[in-house]
């Protein structure tokens, strides 16, 4: 009887802990990017060869956390208009303050490091992303979008 | 009895997978419609000549290197010319149609002067940087009253 007890708690205890990852997540990191549409004006390539967005202010929190962590951004894709595509490589990025951020290229296949550090940070700390656009007489005029994701981990 | 049930529990405990936040951000490009034209020189000049030797008389400073840069979204950029009118000296007027042109160059064509029509220097399908030379030639004639004559050209790039 005292047996079957203790297997019971087990079990809810383990159902508690197979719950954990997603709530220690949002206890433990937290992560923001103001603006989320990032804008590249129109420009002339002559002038203008390389289009700079709006600065993005990137706002993370780490607490609780003793090893290493890692801020990356994945493109979904080119950036697309109709049927017409800009290679997703030919936009980059600097950032500050270095460390932890570092500069970078995008890419749609390999989730590229942003920033990285260990232990936590708390309180919140701030960093400035400009992305910069490789302007060209070549592309096929249009308004071109894709879609970028910025994860903050630790592991 | 619980101390052995207990051990598998906090090892279970320690094994949490990564913690992650994401945030989905959107990139937008305005890499909109954009015209640039260049030339060479901004003066044409026609010495004068002997209709007899030289019934067409090229302009002395040589031909014009056109650079058009465009940005298009679909369809053909087209670059003209057109003449504000006659070439004038004084009252005396010679058409424009005195003026031709041959051409070289990807999308560059031949052709002659208008004041009424703009007249086709070069096309193109698609963005990118274009570059030709224009060779003007201006037909001589005993009928022209003497005179210095001058006139205006307007060149148009237009981009889809």
């Amino acid at each position: 009887m005292r047996f079957r007890l203790l297997t019971l708690r087990l079990a809810l205890l383990a159902a508690g802990v197979a719950a954990l990852p997603a709530s220690a997540a949002a206890q433990r990191i937290d992560l923001s990017v103001s603006p989320l549409t990032i804008n590249f004006p129109i420009a002339d390539p002559d002038l203008v060869p390389l289009v700079s967005s709006t600065a993005v202010q990137i706002t993370y929190r780490i607490r609780q956390n003793d090893g290493p962590w890692t801020m990356t951004v994945l493109a979904l894709g080119d950036l697309i208009s109709g049927v017409a595509t800009v290679d997703i490589s030919n936009v980059t990025w600097i950032a500050t303050p270095a460390p932890p951020f570092q500069n970078g290229t995008l890419s749609k296949t390999v989730a590229q490091r942003l920033a990285g550090g260990s232990g936590s940070i708390n309180p919140t700390a701030t960093g400035q992303v400009t992305f910069r656009l490789a302007n060209s007489w070549t592309y096929t005029a249009g308004l071109y979008t894709q879609t970028i994701i910025f994860t903050l981990s630790t592991p | 009895m619980y101390r052995p049930l207990i051990i598998p529990l906090l090892a279970l405990a320690m094994s949490v997978p990564l913690a992650a936040q994401t945030v989905t951000a959107t990139l937008s490009a305005d890499l909109g419609t954009i015209a640039k034209l260049s030339l060479s020189t901004t003066t044409l000049t026609f010495p004068d000549a002997d209709p007899d030797l030289v019934p067409q008389v090229p302009a002395s400073g040589g031909p014009v290197a056109i650079t058009a840069k465009a940005r298009a979204a679909s369809g053909e950029i087209v670059l003209t010319v057109l003449a504000n009118g006659p070439a004038r000296s004084g009252v005396n007027t010679i058409s424009a149609d005195a003026f031709t042109w041959t051409a070289s160059g990807s999308g560059f064509v031949a052709g002659t002067l208008s004041s009424t029509v703009p007249q086709q220097v070069a096309s193109w399908n698609g963005s990118g940087i274009h570059d030709g030379v224009q060779s003007y030639l201006f037909r001589n004639s005993w009928n022209y009253p003497v005179g210095v004559y001058s006139m205006t050209l307007t060149y148009t790039l237009t981009a889809p």
